[in-house]
């Protein structure tokens, strides 16, 4: 566990975090969301908890990020507010 | 020692490559070029420097019946040499022709738009399978 | 713009609550903290006892295999059932099951509207690719159910990326070309199938007179060596429950939501 690496990740957390709330092309925010996942999966890694690391490699970042943009393609791409 | 140089010689140039690609991608006029600085520089990158690793790990083995698991450490680094090599050219391929569908315009040297347009633009009919993004 | 407000307020409230929450935390790896130290430090706690016990008891090296399937089979087995009933659900609600269409509804003609530099290269390029991706994908995620006792992995993992080949298979190609391979019933029997395998390892040392779950018992149908070992085999067997219901799942819930649950046409 390296303090400085754990809080340049939690920096890039919180804006990739505002970013995929404020953005109004859902498309875009979905996109935002996987590099959220990525963060947290790299987050865990570097903490040593590998094995959440991986689940969240796999769901958080791969397959979320596909049903929600198969979502957004049925569905209205702009957000409402 | 030859062994541990070349590796640091494939993980510099790998580094550089990717220095490269990031200028590219902060620089470079339009979506087109862009996607080519980052697509060809990070996969070329990230090989170098894969390799470099892999070469870094090799100087570790001295008796194979000993030091077998560094070899599979080894492979496993060329598997992922090998998988990159495939992927990564691939998802530029998909991202830059995305791009194209959705109508972004590449910067074209002036006196030659025509003949991009004759030669691969073709309408857009939006169909109920592909509607016009909103 | 005012439930805007309202809304940030409430995010401000309840996020000063839980940074004052952190504060009360024990540090990170705290020998010390009652997570790890028991209660008062007089008894030992339960993380404490897997640390010691779990390979004298398992024979398996990666103890959060080994806690998630065998100490705490029960809780993961209800995971895979929440699971199932997420993917149930999102077929209750989505899937359309009459056999015609409305009339208004295009039929699906199958990607004749690309109009790209030139023409149907691109599909190919890609959809070749990950043709050949995912047999490889399929390899690593078999590897990582199979030996998830031994190194980061297991069921959920393995059976995601088993999932996530298909629907690469899937976004590729055609959704039609995939579903001929894993068909919707062969999806939905699998997915039943890995909770049933799961609950009769569960189910089958009752036959003798142990606990439910209880692997141990398994030792003389398993042809192992001691308790040991079949408490090793029996988490391999439930992690392959649990990845057949999980690529099931995922795939099923791709499938149903990329086509509005008519399951022909795609993205």
């Amino acid at each position: 566990m390296i303090v400085t690496f754990d809080i340049i990740i939690l920096v890039f957390l919180v804006i990739a975090a505002i970013i995929s709330l404020s953005v109004k092309d859902l498309l875009a925010a979905a996109m935002v969301f996987g590099i959220y996942g990525f963060l947290i999966c790299l987050l865990w890694a570097e903490m040593g908890a590998v094995d959440v690391a991986f689940t969240e490699a796999t769901v958080g970042a791969g397959v979320s990020t596909v049903l929600i943009v198969a979502t957004i393609l049925n569905t209205r791409r702009k957000s409402t507010d | 020692m030859i062994l541990t140089i070349l590796s640091v010689i494939l993980i510099v140039a790998g580094l550089v490559f990717f220095f490269g690609a990031a200028v590219g991608l902060m620089r470079f006029p339009d979506f087109y070029s862009r996607m080519h600085a980052a697509g060809k520089g990070d996969t070329l990158s990230t090989l170098l420097v894969i390799s470099g690793f892999a070469l870094y790990q090799i100087r570790g083995i001295h008796d194979l019946s000993h030091d077998w698991p560094v070899l599979l450490v080894v492979l496993k680094l060329l598997a992922i040499v090998v998988f990159i090599y495939l992927t990564s050219p691939t998802s530029t391929s998909a991202l830059a022709d995305a791009g194209w569908e959705d109508g972004i315009d590449p910067v074209i040297e002036p006196g030659r738009e025509n003949h991009l347009e004759d030669d691969c633009r073709r309408k857009k009919t939006p169909t109920a399978q592909n509607p016009e993004p909103l | 713009m005012k439930a805007k407000i309202f809304a940030s307020i409430a995010v401000a409230i309840t996020g000063a609550v839980l940074l004052y929450a952190v504060s009360d935390f024990p540090r990170f790896g705290d020998p010390r903290s009652p997570a790890n130290a028991g209660v008062e430090g007089g008894s030992p706690s339960a993380s404490l006892y897997y640390i010691e016990n779990t390979y004298r008891d398992t024979k398996v090296p990666n103890l959060v295999t080994a806690i998630l399937a065998d100490y705490r089979g029960y809780d993961t087995m209800f995971e895979t059932v929440v699971i199932l009933t997420a993917g149930m659900s999102i077929f209750a609600i989505l899937r359309v099951l009459r056999r015609d269409d409305a009339p208004g509804a295009p039929a699906s003609a199958p990607d004749s509207s690309d109009h790209s530099i030139d023409g149907d290269h691109h599909r190919i390029i890609v959809a070749t690719t990950c043709r050949i991706a995912a047999p490889l994908i399929q390899i690593f995620a078999l590897y990582v159910v199979a030996h998830g006792h031994h190194s980061p992995g297991g069921g959920f993992q393995g059976g995601v990326m088993l999932g996530a080949s298909f629907i690469l298979l899937a976004l590729s190609g055609s959704l039609r070309d995939t579903l001929v391979r894993f068909s919707e019933q062969q999806y939905l029997r699998l997915a039943f199938i890995g909770i049933l395998i799961y609950a009769g390892f569960g189910f089958l040392p009752l036959w003798v007179g142990r606990n439910f779950l209880d692997y141990g018992a398994l030792s003389g149908l398993l042809m192992t060596s001691g308790e040991e070992m079949a408490r090793s085999h029996s988490m391999l067997g439930v992690e392959i429950g649990v990845a057949m219901t999980v690529m099931s799942i995922m795939f099923a819930i791709f499938a149903n939501l990329s086509t509005r649950g008519r399951l022909h046409g795609g993205l």
